[in-house]
């Protein structure tokens, strides 16, 4: 199990490492330059998206967890469960607002 | 005077949500008339309809949050935790379609459309500062 998860990381490695070869290879003298606006944006908002999926997740976890230990908390809870997720994700939003903004 | 002011400040807090969701409304109404007056019908229609899968959004996140409590707790109607994630994936779909067809249609509206998915920040603060206020008030 272990090692076929270690040669299926290799394979995603290898296949990011293609991606950026590609516009590598299209690269001719002056005429095409590489954009480096675009691959900064896919990587702003991918880097974004996992902060912000590691913050929902945690916070999930967390609120589960409390909830198991004291039922009786549950509204309170609940309450910054909510308010928790809805502003975590609208720290992706801000990513792409200004990725849409930079990117024409 | 504190036993007395607990269960008040109970109640006010338990209703937080459903104010959050009210002041949504007003303030997307309100600036969706703004919006209409001042920058045209495209952004407008752009803006309402970032506000409405905003809306939508945070009533599915709720009522997401109150099905992984049930889950959690065992308590309420039993619901599928399936159906659980399904919605909570189908959140995600609906903004990126929406999305795809603004951007395909108009961009002014898209900048409409981003301004709208930040109203439930917006309610957010608003009800922080009323809450603020009302505890300095009310000494709640």
């Amino acid at each position: 199990m272990r090692n076929s998860m270690r040669v299926l990381s290799n394979v995603f490695v290898v296949l990011s490492a293609l991606c950026f070869a590609v516009p590598a290879f299209a690269q001719g003298g002056t005429s095409n330059p590489t954009n480096w606006v675009a691959i900064a944006a896919g990587f702003s908002m991918a880097i974004a998206s996992a902060g912000c999926g590691i913050g929902q997740g945690r916070a999930t976890a967390s609120a589960t967890e409390a909830l198991a230990r004291n039922p009786s908390a549950r509204a309170g809870i609940q309450f910054a469960l909510i308010l928790g997720l809805a502003l975590i994700e609208s720290l992706a939003l801000y990513t792409l607002v200004i990725i849409f903004a930079k990117v024409k | 005077m504190t036993s007395q002011t607990a269960p008040a400040g109970d109640d006010f807090y338990s209703r937080a949500l459903e104010r959050i969701q009210k002041i949504m409304l007003v303030l997307g109404i309100s600036a969706l008339i703004t919006a209409c007056i001042f920058f045209g019908w495209r952004i407008g229609m752009g803006f309402a309809l970032g506000a409405t899968i905003a809306y939508l959004n945070f009533h599915w996140l709720k009522k997401v949050v109150a099905g992984l409590a049930d889950l959690t707790i065992g308590s309420g109607t039993p619901v599928s935790s399936r159906g659980v994630v399904h919605r909570f994936i189908l959140r995600y779909f609906l903004m990126a379609i929406v999305a795809f067809v603004i951007l395909t249609i108009s961009r002014e509206s898209l900048y409409g459309l981003f301004v709208g998915l930040f109203l439930p920040v917006a309610a957010i603060l608003c009800e922080t500062a009323y809450e603020a206020y009302t505890a300095l008030v009310r000494k709640m």
